[in-house]
């Protein structure tokens, strides 16, 4: 084979005038705008562009376009290009993939020799003994793994996705395809047309018959005076739920792949055919291209495929290849035709030479063997929309059985015709396409609340009253009387294929998975029928019979950047984040939120909110606005405890239990007046704790009056703890009376803080001392903080972080949903059991919790090591002395400034959670320790009397 | 073992580089893997799916219990479940005692397999890595890690700069939405060919007397003597199978069916606490090795790892509906690849080639359900949610013991349908969910 660059062509795509210098393997080439990269090196007479997987066989020119499966190369970082579909551009770095050292001279190729001991799945067989040394053969396999090379540094690239609801999307821009996108559009539609290719015109682009580039003309006019959205280079890979469209677009100006979501009401697929190899001795050599491939190489691009050409053509195809061949000088040595009987058995020769061997073994010398034996429809997009494709012996190929309402083919998909008929057709499913989608239309607009009311009744549903296309017959084509590569990209051959249906793996479900035939890049496109074939013909079956692999999405792959855009996923920080930096903050990572973890000395803080005050900015608390008549009687569904007597101003600690009895979140909610309340939720609870309410009004209980509102970020939230926080609050809060008698513990006010009007406070305190803890507008966070700290210096205030509060917490023995407990921790086991209240109504967890009530539970307890300086790991197991049998494990622990010795919480089995109990805890470090469960939750101040006061 | 030998088929040939070399040489074909029978009217046993729990089932059954006379039944192809959907993670890092035992036990059997099945099921133990973005999970990773080592499972919490010599590719440092603190490293953990697994227990179980009837749909399962109607239900004990190639009558018949089980299940009048939930998981185009090691994120919804033929497989946690749909969702490749790019930001280029999802049999604790039913002679094998592949072969070994002694292995005690009555739950999810 020898290519090269021919004369001006009347249909090539190239511009001449525009010459593109690229690198292919570190040499330089030249091509045209216009080219794709295989193109050019084909014009440059490059002959080999790949190596193959298992064996290294040299592999040339297959299809020449997007499905060829021998045109992958790597460009710059990116693996695995298409060089038969990417367009060349200037200073383009392509190299071959598969080969060392070299794609000419490839030293694995020597597996060549070996191929009849390496047949398919050969490696189920051997490398089992020695068992040690499979390490060893699993590094030389993996050596053979195809594609190209990951550059780790490579940056994830702008890639926003896009939106849209067109009311028609036609997935093919071939004449079938381009008449129904014109048809809907007339009809009043809105159309998306979409073409996998640079441009419309489906198969016209590379016809030189003059009728075609006419038509070709004519719709490409009426394109551009048509509202219809035209998409080139993009692909519908997929088709989900009620026409839930990804669509890949590959050429858009700024990202490197988009992906465009359409909800479409109805999706007309024309993707045309696809043209199937043929199986026989030597198929894969190069020189051996498809008809479609020598149209495509001489009409859009001018390049000549070979000097001396063998034709094998079964169908008009490859009939016209043979004309566009001799136009540009190829000597047609011999046209074999497949619909007389004619067949090719084999190719020979050394090098450039690619003799064809016909049947009766006669051999033709020849550079170029083009091969014409028939079609595959690319059902894909029917069968992700739940159809069950059909063959047609007669026709040679699979067809649509019955896809749903909002699916409807046209083109080669649907059937044959004459260029008019398929015109007709495809103008005809735009018109049925633009009725369906009217009556999805109707329908949504008069069924959503607040829209437009819409005039008319729902239009009757369409009825599909198209002319069928007819189905030319077609020679079953699939191999000769030799046995060829099947699945290019894996190396599989008809002859592996018949050896596993032989041992058993005899559907194609199996044969698939056993050979991996049509699991490579192409994923079936060029090989799943003839995959099937070589199965019908081992098992002595039809190929209905047989019937064919499920095609999945993506219909063509698309990158992980496109599919993952930009990630919505914020990071939160509250407002006063900013007075936190600039004062020597560390920070820590919690769920979403960036907060203050602490300030340089963890114990310091916490010594001065036990002495002085200090402020933690707990913003990231979960709060939601409750307001309705219908309040407490949520509360008391979704809370253990009693709520129907809240009265206004006071403020309650109430516990979740999820429907399993498990222990789900916990905090305090208020009742700020006679029918508004204000729950409080752990920060990483927020989002869940919302989702749960909302799922308990809307599925069971959606006749209350309750109004949700998640208001976690609208407030900036301050807790002001220690002895002094009366002092401190009293010099910035006005209209409210500060007096333990006035505000009680357990109590919430509303108040202007620091100038700041519509703030609420609440009396109660995680940290065990007497606290105010803070909610403010969240724009005035910073202004608040900044008065208290200003308004305190003289009584020590001290900002303290997540860090202090959880020692100070761990001293009172409060518990943390999701660290003292667990996914398994029923209420009863955290020890507040006296506030699971059974003689309520139903609520959430009823059964189970009464189910637990005289069960002995695992118990979360306070544990003090024996050794006060030793602070066990979070996570240390509680075992039962020297054995390793397992009886709980330490859940929090951490060393008290305030007592000067270790404390922790742990679960314990039942027996073991009285106070006194001697416990054995296993270190990290392997080491066992001695330690004490003691009397009651709290390691400090146990009669809460700080708390209180 | 020797009291069988009348039964056992002639013994096909050996799979070996010695027998591909001979055969290659004089251009023998292989023989069947297993064979194609005719449909008995009466077995010993019958085991429902043709996965790899009812063919490891079907295979111990044989060669542990000496029970050949067993037919595995497949609506399908043999492997056509989660068998071969899954993504084929296999490890032992799990949360409690109970789970760290049973797995611990997989993973040996595992490591045995190709030499004991003959069969190579490419078994790399490539280290899995569960990845923790936030102090409580690395909190988690330690609970684990303490409870593995107290199980003598190979498990520790290590840190970023570790992590980054295990796995190059991964993001360490601190720029990313979500960074990494640390992992919970577990050497031993990692993939087998799936395929293979489920070929060689049903080539084994062959070998050895018993029979695979694919295309067998099981319609009704025959019981007496229960207090439903029909004579199923608690009390009662079950016959035989109804399918769509006639009735068979067995003493003892036991679900493998994994997403099917519920509804297997009500056919004897037996209800399980299970939904069914899609899985999905995806793969891509292959490029040259450079992922080294299994990488898990459970915060992030993701597991990958890299096939010796290059491509990265993905998997994420279920869908959050129950649904019997194996149809994949837009949606859950690009949540998927977000956070992929998250992990490793130098993959973007690289392209999703397929996606596709399977059914998983979810129970309210991650925990299966094994063993005995109130039906008697009714055994399932089921609840096995997203992690059934790597407890195939314990899964098989224990059932098959149940159902030959008619006594609840102790290794499997703790996964007694009994349990949702007695509230003896075995919590793990947070070592179950995503954590492949």
């Amino acid at each position: 084979m020898t290519m090269s660059r021919q004369g001006v062509q009347p249909t090539e795509v190239i511009d001449r005038a525009a010459k593109l210098r690229f690198r292919w393997n570190g040499k330089r080439f030249s091509g045209f705008e216009g080219d794709t990269i295989a193109s050019a090196l084909a014009a440059s007479g490059e002959q080999i562009f790949s190596r193959s997987m298992k064996y290294h066989r040299p592999r040339g020119i297959l299809t020449a376009d997007y499905w060829d499966p021998n045109l992958m190369v790597q460009v710059g970082d990116d693996p695995n290009v298409r060089a038969g579909h990417r367009l060349l551009e200037s200073g383009m770095d392509v190299r071959s993939q598969n080969a060392w050292p070299s794609l000419n001279r490839d030293i694995k190729a020597a597996n060549g020799l070996l191929g009849r001991f390496l047949t398919a799945g050969f490696y189920y067989k051997t490398f089992m003994r020695p068992q040690w040394l499979w390490p060893t053969y699993e590094r030389v396999l993996a050596t053979f793994a195809p594609g190209g090379k990951i550059d780790l540094d490579t940056p994830h690239a702008y890639h926003d996705k896009r939106y849209t609801h067109p009311d028609v999307v036609v997935a093919g821009a071939g004449p079938a395809g381009i008449e129904a996108a014109l048809a809907a559009s007339s009809a009043g539609a809105s159309v998306m047309l979409v073409s996998h290719e640079h441009s419309v015109g489906g198969h016209l682009r590379y016809s030189s018959a003059a009728a075609d580039q006419a038509a070709l003309a004519e719709l490409r006019t009426a394109l551009d005076a048509s509202d219809v959205e035209v998409l080139t280079d993009s692909t519908v890979t997929g088709r989900y739920e009620d026409n839930w469209l990804g669509i890949v677009q590959r050429n858009h100006p700024i990202a490197v792949e988009r992906l465009i979501k359409a909800r479409a009401k109805t999706l007309v697929a024309a993707p045309g055919l696809i043209e199937r190899p043929y199986v026989f001795e030597g198929n894969d050599r190069p020189g051996v291209i498809t008809s479609g491939a020598a149209r495509r190489l001489v009409n859009l691009w001018g390049v000549k495929p070979g000097e001396r050409a063998v034709v094998f053509s079964a169908n008009a195809e490859g009939d016209a290849a043979v004309a566009d061949l001799e136009r540009v000088g190829t000597e047609i040595a011999a046209v074999i035709d497949g619909r007389t009987g004619g067949s090719i058995s084999s190719t020979r020769g050394s090098s450039r030479a690619v003799d064809a061997v016909v049947a009766d073994g006669a051999s033709i010398g020849a550079d170029l063997l083009v091969v014409a034996a028939g079609w595959t429809a690319p059902t894909s997009l029917l069968n992700m929309a739940g159809d069950r494709p059909v063959y047609d012996p007669a026709a040679a190929r699979f067809f649509p059985s019955d896809p749903p309402s909002n699916v409807l083919a046209t083109g080669g998909l649907a059937g044959d015709a004459d260029l008019d008929g398929l015109r007709q057709h495809g103008a005809a499913t735009g018109r049925l396409a633009a009725a369906r989608a009217a009556a999805v239309r109707h329908r949504l607009q008069s069924r959503t609340a607040r829209a437009l009311p819409v005039d008319g009744d729902e239009p009757a549903p369409a009825p599909d009253e198209r002319a069928p296309l007819g189905r030319d017959p077609h020679p079953e084509l699939y191999r000769a009387d030799t046995h060829g590569m099947v699945d290019m990209s894996e190396d599989i051959s008809s002859k592996d294929l018949v050896a596993a249906a032989h041992e058993g793996y005899d559907s194609v479900e199996l044969a698939k998975r056993y050979t991996t035939a049509t699991m490579g890049p192409s994923q079936g496109k060029l090989e799943t029928v003839n995959t099937v074939a070589a199965i019908a013909e081992a098992r002595g079956e039809t190929i209905s019979q047989v019937g064919t692999t499920v095609w999945r999405p993506p219909y063509a792959p698309l990158t992980l950047g496109a599919l993952a855009g930009r990630m919505f996923e914020p990071v939160r920080v509250s407002s006063i984040h900013p007075w936190h930096e600039a004062n020597n903050v560390s920070i820590i990572q919690a769920g979403q939120w960036l907060r203050p973890d602490h300030y340089g000395d963890p114990a310091a803080e916490v010594r001065n909110v036990r002495r002085n005050v200090g402020l933690i900015d707990v913003t990231p608390l979960g709060k939601l606005d409750l307001r309705g008549p219908d309040v407490g009687k949520l509360l008391s569904l979704l809370y253990v405890n009693k709520w129907m007597k809240l009265g206004v101003g006071r403020v309650r600690y109430g516990m979740m239990c999820a429907e399993d009895g498990v222990v789900l979140d916990d905090g305090v909610t208020g009742r700020l007046g006679e029918d508004h309340y204000m729950m409080s939720t752990t920060s990483s609870g927020a989002g869940g704790v919302w989702e749960w309410v909302e799922n308990w009004l809307q599925t069971e209980r959606p006749d209350w009056q309750v109004h949700v509102t998640p208001v976690t970020t609208a407030y900036a939230s301050i807790n002001v703890a220690g002895p002094k926080s009366r002092e401190l609050m009293s010099r910035v809060c006005e209209g409210v009376d500060l007096d333990a008698e006035a505000f009680p513990y357990m109590t919430v006010h509303q108040a202007t803080v620091a100038g700041v009007a519509g703030c609420f406070m609440w009396r109660i305190g995680f940290t065990g001392e007497l606290s105010f803890e803070l909610h403010v507008p969240a724009g005035h966070g910073l202004h608040v903080w900044e008065a208290l700290m200003d308004s305190g210096s003289d009584l020590g205030v001290a900002p303290f972080g997540l860090e202090g509060q959880r020692i100070m917490r761990l001293e009172k023995g409060h518990f943390i949903v999701g660290q003292d407990t667990d996914g398994l921790t029923l209420g009863p086991s955290t020890g507040l059991g006296s506030l699971i209240k059974l003689d309520k109504d139903d609520f959430a967890g009823k059964p189970e919790l009464a189910w637990a009530a005289d069960r002995s539970l695992p118990m979360v307890v306070a544990i003090q090591p024996d050794d006060p300086d030793v602070v066990p790991e979070e996570a240390a197991q509680i075992v039962r002395g020297d054995t390793n049998e397992i009886l709980g494990r330490i859940t929090s622990s951490r060393y008290s400034p305030t007592l000067n010795r270790s404390i922790c919480l742990g679960q314990v089995e039942p027996d073991l959670a009285v106070g006194g109990t001697k416990l054995t805890v296993l270190l990290e470090s392997g080491e066992r320790i001695g330690a004490t469960v003691i009397d009651h939750h709290a390691h400090f101040d146990p009669a809460g009397e700080r708390l209180r006061g | 073992m020797a009291g069988l030998a009348g039964r056992l088929r002639k013994r096909p040939p050996k799979y070996s580089a010695a027998a591909l070399a001979w055969k290659g040489l004089r251009g023998q074909s292989w023989p069947r893997v297993w064979r194609d029978c005719d449909l008995q009217r009466s077995y010993d046993a019958v085991v429902i799916g043709g996965g790899v729990h009812g063919l490891a089932t079907a295979y111990y059954l044989a060669r542990n219990h000496g029970m050949t006379n067993v037919a595995v039944l497949d609506k399908a192809y043999l492997g056509s479940g989660g068998s071969g959907r899954n993504t084929a993670i296999v490890r032992s890092n799990y949360l409690t005692p109970e789970g760290v035992a049973f797995y611990d036990r997989s993973v040996h059997l595992y490591e045995q397999m190709a030499v004991e099945l003959n069969i190579n099921v490419m078994f790399s133990q490539r280290g899995h890595l569960t990845l923790a973005h936030s102090d409580a999970s690395l909190r988690t990773m330690h609970w684990r890690a303490e409870v593995n080592k107290l199980g003598g499972v190979n498990s520790s919490v290590i840190g970023p700069d570790e992590i980054k010599k295990e796995c190059p590719s991964l993001d360490t440092s601190d720029h990313p939405r979500y960074p990494i603190h640390g992992a919970l490293y577990h050497p031993p953990g990692g993939v087998v060919r799936h395929d293979a697994v489920v070929w060689g227990y049903a080539r084994a179980a062959d070998h050895m007397g018993v029979e695979m009837h694919q295309k067998t749909e099981v319609t009704d399962i025959l019981c007496e003597g229960g207090d439903g109607p029909d004579g199923k239900g608690a009390g009662g004990r079950v016959t035989g199978v109804r399918t769509n190639r006639g009735d068979i009558s067995s003493p003892i018949v036991i679900n493998c069916t994994a997403g099917w089980a519920s509804l297997i299940s009500t056919m004897a009048g037996v209800r399980l606490p299970i939904t069914t939930h899609p899985l999905q998981a995806a793969v891509t185009e292959p490029v040259k090795m450079f992922l080294p090691t299994v990488v898990v994120s459970g915060s992030l919804h993701v597991y990958v790892s890299q096939t010796d033929r290059g491509e990265l497989v993905f998997g994420a946690s279920v869908d959050p509906y129950a649904n019997y749909s194996v149809r994949g969702s837009l949606e859950f490749t690009e949540g998927l690849a977000g956070h992929v790019l998250e992990l490793m930001p130098g993959v973007s280029r690289m392209r999703i080639l397929r996606q596709w999802s399977g059914l998983c049999d979810m129970t309210p604790d991650y925990s299966p359900v094994m063993g005995f039913t109130p039906v008697d002679g009714f055994l399932v094998d089921v609840g096995w949610g997203t992690y059934g592949f790597k407890a195939a072969p314990v899964s098989g070994e224990q059932m098959a013991e149940a159902a030959a002694t008619g006594r609840t292995p102790k290794l499997i005690e703790a996964f007694a349908l009994s349990r949702f009555d007695n509230g003896e739950l075995v919590g793990e999810k947070g070592a179950a969910s995503v954590g492949h």
